[in-house]
């Protein structure tokens, strides 16, 4: 077997299966190469190299992909058709233009390394996984045997990390803590010195890309403001969020985001909810309204979206943040 | 009970009269105006996309008729379409429209849930099962019968010889069917129909250009949210064959329908498919335009539209590869009618320089 | 007297014509506003152009482009009515004869055609924004105060280009008014908002296509010598800003126009004296079927001279 250097861009999925990805190729005996955090340079790469009318992400994806061109053997770009059977139909499924986003990037540009474009579409069953893993780890030429050790200890290290999320880490601690190896540690039962609670949800590629939406996370922790997201909450509890809409969306993070806001409304602690939305994507149209909506009809929630582009300066969102959490503290101190 | 439903091309004929043959009260949308346009955009999330805003002022102005109920389709996804009354229901309920929107997800996904909407329309209008399932038969016999006679019109209008004759004819051919209340009669209605198309006073000897319509299928299908395009082209003398009517998928006579599998078509530039909407068409039938020796392709589009804007970034590769023109238009509510004028007049321009090369170097070839 | 030919581009902020002679060598040319008055607008601009012209040449045919190309064939009497790219193209070709790419930018539209061996293969104009278009530079230069004529010099003289983020001209505003209070000079600032426009212009309207020398810069804007530089450097190629680089829409015309009457013999053209007609339009709802079709009706003097909004065709005037 020939040692790989596997090269992995520093956006999408990567804040939620980072640890499963790393975990199997190092495990198999390759290098794995991460993109820098997302910069100017990445970002204006992008622009120049995506389809003009594509949405901030889909750009990031193109400019973290080319960052890697002549530093790794092969790009890592599996693409996502669904992770579970949900939804009216049971067709959940990524926004399209994950869908065809390898299609798209080898278009896009020629000097890129081999894609590995593994279809993910583990809707039909358990198997399926595995599946498609045994496909990566036979394309790098790995044995079935290697392979199969490696996936059980990326799948127990994913887990970990996702217990992580579950004690209320947010995504970036969290890949930190499980980099380090450092031992899970028991719920955090100490509080903070925080005195609000409030809930951001949106797309993790937009969520925790302290780039992109202009160090979002680090503003409100300044402030004092304790931070929920969609991703500390169980996949049960989503599921009986789920049936409380007249249909469920098509998108996966969508729904995430939306069932992970209504989980947070029915909350009297979190006095706020901050929908972070990429502009121009199509399914937050969707989401963003629907949520404005039923944040008034549930218990009329303060409720506060902003939308984060190319140009997004951090004067913009402090100014937004700054008033939102104002006006939950005035609220409070009027009860 | 009033019900109402979109308004998309021609086919509020056949949806009115399957309305009122239900033993309902049709409200029949008008079509598309600047001012449902208007309507839309105020009532509707900045980033939804065309259609979504027009559906929106649509059933604005028919709840303002005093529609109670509006019939529309769902979708399984992952384009947005599947979720727009969903969202519409939200936007009607909140202005404080009265209107419940009754969607027809797509029975393949849930036959049960098609069937119990059809019983109740049909229990609540008190027509038997028999009367009920002919009346759905004609009403589908007509909309047939609309797309026929819509797509001869495209196939005339460049050989017009006088302005307008072609739309005039198309009218009256529409009214046929409109009147038409039997199978037979709609047979009947839909064969004057093209006779009267077939005796518009014609220069046969012009030689026209031939463009691929292809995109979204709400712009294309409704001609006033693409400034009437393809009327526009008939107009300056250009043969337009679209890829969408409402019957599609029953027919083996278009272009697109000859070739079997669309999704195999486009397979070795996407590897993926459905994607939603019509994504994966417009690339595959890029390439079936193109080998059936059209001159150019025009994709319509809404603009922020997820598939295709996929298809788009695909697209170039295609063309390319397949020696064939690609124009795309995206449409939003700021596209103004001049634009889309002087786009495809420069685009004709270059058809016909492309394709005047093309002949010489074919006669140089001999 | 010598034969000539004549070409008028009316577009929505700008108003263009120019007379050229039998060997395409352009003898006059008027630069107008159009400010919303496309009719007085052109009425004054054939005047004066034919103050200029009308003792030795003989206007032989008449072309018009540009977004009011319709109406400006009827009242000037045109030969022939083309759109803009077309128009453009043409006029580059029979100036630097192995043109591979032109970019064009004007005042709400900019765009880009690419040839190939004189033919258009390609093209694309600007989408919904005004990104990429010379209403960026406008709407800058207004809020720094400088005259936009000074854009181009100032721009030559800045050492360190400012980095202007923005898509749209209300970002790169915000984005510019922080720059200046972080303390930039004007030159730098000016500078970097050329580049940003060219950045979106490559973005916008130039994405995917393949650009190659020779390149003609042309459109208003071109006289910016900031701009140029700004191409210069993204595009590592020096680009060509022909001699009449902002008439070259009303060139194209006049070309086109001299073609049109080999065929067509005799010109329709009404004359430089028009501006005594009075034009008006005025309009009515048809009330032929329940389309309700905005008729909009023409008038010369009393004279009934066009009229269009009909779909069916019915109150076409039949041609003179």
């Amino acid at each position: 077997m020939q040692v790989s250097k596997i090269g992995i861009p520093r956006t999408l999925a990567y804040f939620i299966y980072f640890p499963l990805w790393k975990t199997f190729f190092e495990e198999l005996g390759h290098e794995v190469v991460l993109s820098a955090a997302t910069s100017k340079a990445i970002l204006d790469r992008g622009v120049k190299e995506a389809v003009n009318d594509a949405c901030i992400p889909i750009k990031l994806y193109h400019g973290h992909a080319a960052a890697l061109a002549g530093k790794a053997d092969y790009i890592f770009c599996p693409r996502l058709v669904s992770v579970r059977s949900h939804g009216d139909f049971g067709t959940e499924t990524f926004c399209p233009k994950f869908l065809g986003l390898p299609d798209m990037l080898r278009l896009a540009m020629d000097d890129l390394p081999e894609i590995i474009d593994v279809r993910v579409d583990l809707k039909k069953g358990k198997d399926e996984l595995w599946q498609v893993f045994l496909e990566i780890g036979s394309k790098l030429g790995n044995s079935g045997e290697e392979i199969k050790r490696a996936f059980t200890k990326a799948k127990k290290v994913q887990r970990e990390y996702q217990r992580l999320l579950y004690q209320e880490k947010l995504p970036p601690e969290a890949l930190e803590l499980i980099e380090q190896k450092i031992p899970v540690p028991k719920k955090d039962k100490s509080g903070g010195s925080y005195d609000l609670q409030v809930a951001v949800v949106g797309y993790p590629y937009v969520l925790y890309d302290a780039y992109i939406n202009a160090g979002l996370l680090a503003i409100l922790e300044k402030e004092k403001v304790k931070v929920y997201t969609q991703d500390m909450i169980s996949d049960r509890e989503m599921n009986r969020q789920a049936k409380t809409l007249p249909k469920s969306m098509f998108w996966y993070f969508s729904n995430r985001a939306v069932y992970g806001a209504l989980h947070f409304m029915q909350r009297p602690e979190i006095e706020g909810v901050i929908h972070l939305t990429a502009f121009a994507c199509g399914p937050d149209s969707m989401v963003d309204r629907l949520l404005e909506i039923e944040s008034r009809r549930r218990g009329n929630r303060p409720y506060l979206s902003i939308a984060v582009d190319e140009h997004t300066g951090e004067a913009g969102v402090r100014t937004r943040l700054e008033a939102f959490v104002d006006m939950l503290r005035y609220r409070r101190n009027r009860k | 009970m009033k019900i109402s439903f979109p308004h998309m091309g021609y086919s509020y004929i056949a949806l009115k009269w399957l309305v009122n043959h239900l033993g309902h009260e049709c409200i029949v949308p008008p079509e598309p105006s600047k001012k449902t346009l208007d309507l839309g955009v105020r009532y509707s999330p900045e980033f939804a996309c065309i259609p979504f805003k027009i559906l929106t002022g649509t059933y604005l102005e028919v709840a303002e008729k005093g529609a109670e109920i509006i019939l529309t389709s769902g979708g399984m996804g992952p384009c947005r379409a599947g979720y727009y009354w969903v969202m519409h229901q939200y936007l009607l309920d909140e202005i404080g429209k009265k209107v419940k929107v009754i969607a027809f997800e797509p029975p393949l996904c849930n036959l049960r849930d098609f069937w119990q909407k059809l019983h109740r329309l049909r229990v609540s209008g008190g027509l038997s099962v028999k009367a009920f399932i002919q009346v759905l038969k004609i009403t589908w016999e007509k909309i047939k019968a609309i797309d026929d006679i819509e797509m001869k019109s495209y196939h005339i209008r460049p050989y017009e010889e006088k302005r307008g004759e072609t739309t005039r004819a198309l009218w009256k051919a529409l009214e046929f069917v409109d009147e038409a209340n039997r199978e037979d009669e709609v047979d009947e209605a839909r064969q004057e129909g093209l006779n009267v198309l077939q005796g518009v006073r014609r220069d046969e000897s012009r030689d026209p250009l031939k463009m691929g319509i292809i995109g979204e299928i709400y712009v294309v299908l409704e001609p006033s949210a693409n400034h009437y395009l393809q009327i526009m082209l008939g107009e300056m003398g250009v043969y337009s064959d679209r890829s969408i009517y409402l019957s599609s998928y029953t027919r083996k006579n278009t272009i697109v329908n000859l070739e079997g599998d669309i999704f195999q078509v486009a397979r070795p530039y996407l590897n993926e498919a459905p994607i939603g909407g019509h994504g994966v068409n417009s690339i595959g039938e890029t390439i079936l335009y193109a080998r059936h020796g059209f001159d150019g392709v025009v994709q319509l589009a809404p603009f922020a539209c997820i598939p295709e804007i996929v298809a788009k970034s695909i697209i170039p590769a295609v063309s390319r590869d397949f020696d064939i023109p690609v124009l795309t238009l995206f449409i939003d509510e700021q596209t103004g009618k001049a634009g889309v004028q002087t786009r495809l007049e420069a685009f004709v321009d270059l058809m016909e320089k492309r394709r005047e090369l093309k002949r010489q170097r074919e006669r140089w070839a001999i | 007297m010598k034969k000539a030919y004549l070409g008028v581009d009316v577009g929505s902020v700008s108003t263009n014509l120019v007379v050229i002679d039998e060997n395409k060598q352009v003898v006059a040319a008027e630069y107008l506003r159009t400010s919303g008055q496309p009719i007085a607008t052109v009425q004054k601009g054939l005047y004066s152009i034919g103050q200029e012209v009308a003792t030795h040449f003989e206007i032989a045919g008449v072309g018009t482009t540009g977004s009011a190309r319709y109406l400006s064939s009827i009242i000037i009497g045109a030969d022939i009515v083309k759109n803009e790219i077309t128009a453009h193209a043409i006029a580059a070709s029979s100036m630097v004869g192995e043109v591979n790419t032109i970019i064009e930018i004007g005042g709400q539209d900019s765009k880009i055609i690419i040839l190939r061996d004189g033919v258009v293969t390609d093209f694309a104009m600007n989408t919904v924004c005004a990104a990429g278009t010379g209403s960026f530079l406008d709407q800058q230069a207004s809020r720094l105060s400088i005259p936009i004529e000074d854009f181009g010099n100032l721009a030559l003289k800045a050492k360190n280009p400012v980095r202007i983020a923005g898509r749209c001209a209300v970002f790169a505003e915000s984005d510019m008014i922080h720059k200046q209070q972080l303390g930039y000079n004007n030159e730098d600032i000016i500078a970097g908002l050329c580049e940003a426009l060219v950045r979106n212009y490559m973005n916008n309207v130039g994405k995917g296509k393949e650009i190659l020398a020779p390149v003609l810069f042309q459109g208003g804007v071109a006289a910016n010598q900031g701009l140029v530089e700004a191409f210069n450097k993204y595009l590592e190629i020096e680009v060509i800003v022909p001699p009449w680089y902002d008439v070259m829409g009303a060139i194209g015309a006049a070309l086109l126009a001299r073609r049109a009457v080999e065929k067509k013999k005799k010109s329709s053209f009404k004359g430089f004296n028009i501006q005594e007609i009075n034009f008006k339009t005025r309009s009515f709802e048809c009330q032929g079927c329940s389309n309700a079709c905005e008729v909009v009706q023409f008038f010369e003097n009393d004279d009934l001279i066009a009229r269009w909004g009909d779909r069916c065709g019915k109150w076409e005037l039949q041609a003179v």
